[in-house]
């Protein structure tokens, strides 16, 4: 177990930033699903505002994590790889950093708009970017969603690779995200 | 619009100054609206002068504690008959009638929730009102007045802190009267059943105003 990054292996502390953002998109959907059938009332307010404590959660990890990948060197992508597939790679995971900050902005923008305090777990509020503005909070939601689903077709791409080097091409490169796997050489 | 709400105002305060001594005239009858029975005439005394609300450039809402954070939100539709003077306190008066149903906080979902029963309920309870019974001078332009605030079917005594400025603006006289105050809204039962507690609405709620007058 190493904390930092090597060539071969992605380390402890970027693979706790995958899988912990992983968790929480998962659980930002179901808030977002679960608040949409609830009754208006005040249980539905709350998921709401633990969907957006969350939702900044994510914000600060995607930035942390950035910063570390900057800072730690990064597994290349295998050399099996056509060049086509390389461009792929790197536009699917350039789109999935995107969203982690393209989706908490807009969902901040979306909350500001619809006049609703973005809180932290209730330890403070964060400022208002725009004023209430109840077409614009329209559009918003319509954009949130929006990013959210191609979002979902990102990492159906990302996931799909994964699986295909894992078990297709028996290479380490799902491996090496993983923990508690034996670093292997390829 | 502008015209539509002044033309709405202007029988109204003409209704009140006819019906001087007797009950307020409310838009809502129906209202749980008691105008108190020892309340000071609405026709004016020599030096208080009568205001009407310019209402497209004055506003009354409220802030209210949400999550943690400030949500302010505005009542669209009120009226207020503003009877005051510096040198004249006595005769001065304020009589302002809210209606419920057009609260914004710009979001449908909440605005729905505010309406219904547990909060304003507004089918019940069409209008809140304020309306004064002495007025005290605190400071030059900064006075409290002493009224009773009626909302759902509650009416409590506050004192509420403003200010009164003349003003002259494109060469034409106008007053501002802005002033608030904090009231703890489980006090007038805005806040029935889950909406008793406080967790995610805050008991506090600042209620603000800014009214452009026009000397009548």
């Amino acid at each position: 177990m190493q904390l930092r990054n090597t060539l071969s292996r992605w380390g402890v502390v970027s693979q706790t930033f995958h899988w912990v953002i992983v968790v929480l998109i998962i659980t930002q959907y179901v808030l977002a699903e679960t608040e949409h059938d609830m009754p208006l009332g005040m249980a539905r307010f709350a998921v709401l505002a633990r969907h957006k404590s969350i939702g900044l959660t994510i914000l600060a990890l995607a930035v942390l994590r950035l910063l570390w990948r900057w800072m730690n060197p990064t597994p290349p992508l295998p050399d099996t790889l056509k060049p086509y597939e390389r461009v792929l790679a790197r536009a699917t995971h350039f789109g999935l950093y995107f969203f982690l900050f393209a989706m908490p902005i807009t969902g901040w923008i979306l909350s500001c708009a619809s006049n609703f305090p973005v809180s932290y777990f209730g330890w403070f509020t964060l400022p208002n970017l725009v004023a209430a503005d109840k077409g614009f909070a329209e559009t918003m939601h319509e954009v949130h969603e929006t990013l959210f689903n191609v979002l979902v077709a990102f990492a159906a791409v990302h996931i799909a690779a994964a699986l295909k080097h894992h078990f297709w091409l028996k290479d380490d490169v799902l491996r090496r995200m993983l923990p508690f796997t034996s670093r292997t050489p390829r | 619009m502008r015209i539509a709400r002044v033309g709405l105002i202007l029988p109204t305060l003409y209704a009140a100054l006819v019906l001087a001594g007797g009950p307020a005239p409310s838009a809502t009858p129906t209202a749980a609206v008691t105008p108190a029975a020892n309340a000071t005439p609405a026709a004016p005394a020599a030096g208080a002068g009568n205001y009407a609300v310019d209402p497209a450039k004055s506003w009354l809402g409220f802030t209210a504690r949400q999550s943690g954070g400030d949500v302010d939100g505005r009542f669209e539709k009120f009226t207020a008959r503003i009877t005051f003077s510096d040198a004249n306190l006595a005769a001065s008066r304020f009589n302002v009638d809210v209606t419920t149903q057009s609260v914004n906080t710009q979001d449908d979902n909440r605005d729905t929730v505010l309406r219904d029963t547990d909060l304003f309920n507004v089918a019940k309870f069409p209008t809140a009102h304020f309306v004064t019974s002495a007025f005290a001078r605190k400071a030059p332009g900064q006075y409290e007045a002493t009224g009773k605030l009626t909302i759902r079917d509650v009416t409590r005594e506050i004192h509420l802190p403003f200010t009164f400025q003349s003003a002259q603006e494109g060469g034409k006289s106008v007053a501002w009267l802005k002033g608030g105050l904090t009231v703890n809204r489980l006090d007038y039962g805005v806040g029935q059943g889950e909406w008793q507690d406080t967790s995610v609405v805050e008991n506090p709620v600042r209620i603000q105003f800014e009214l452009r007058l026009l000397p009548q």
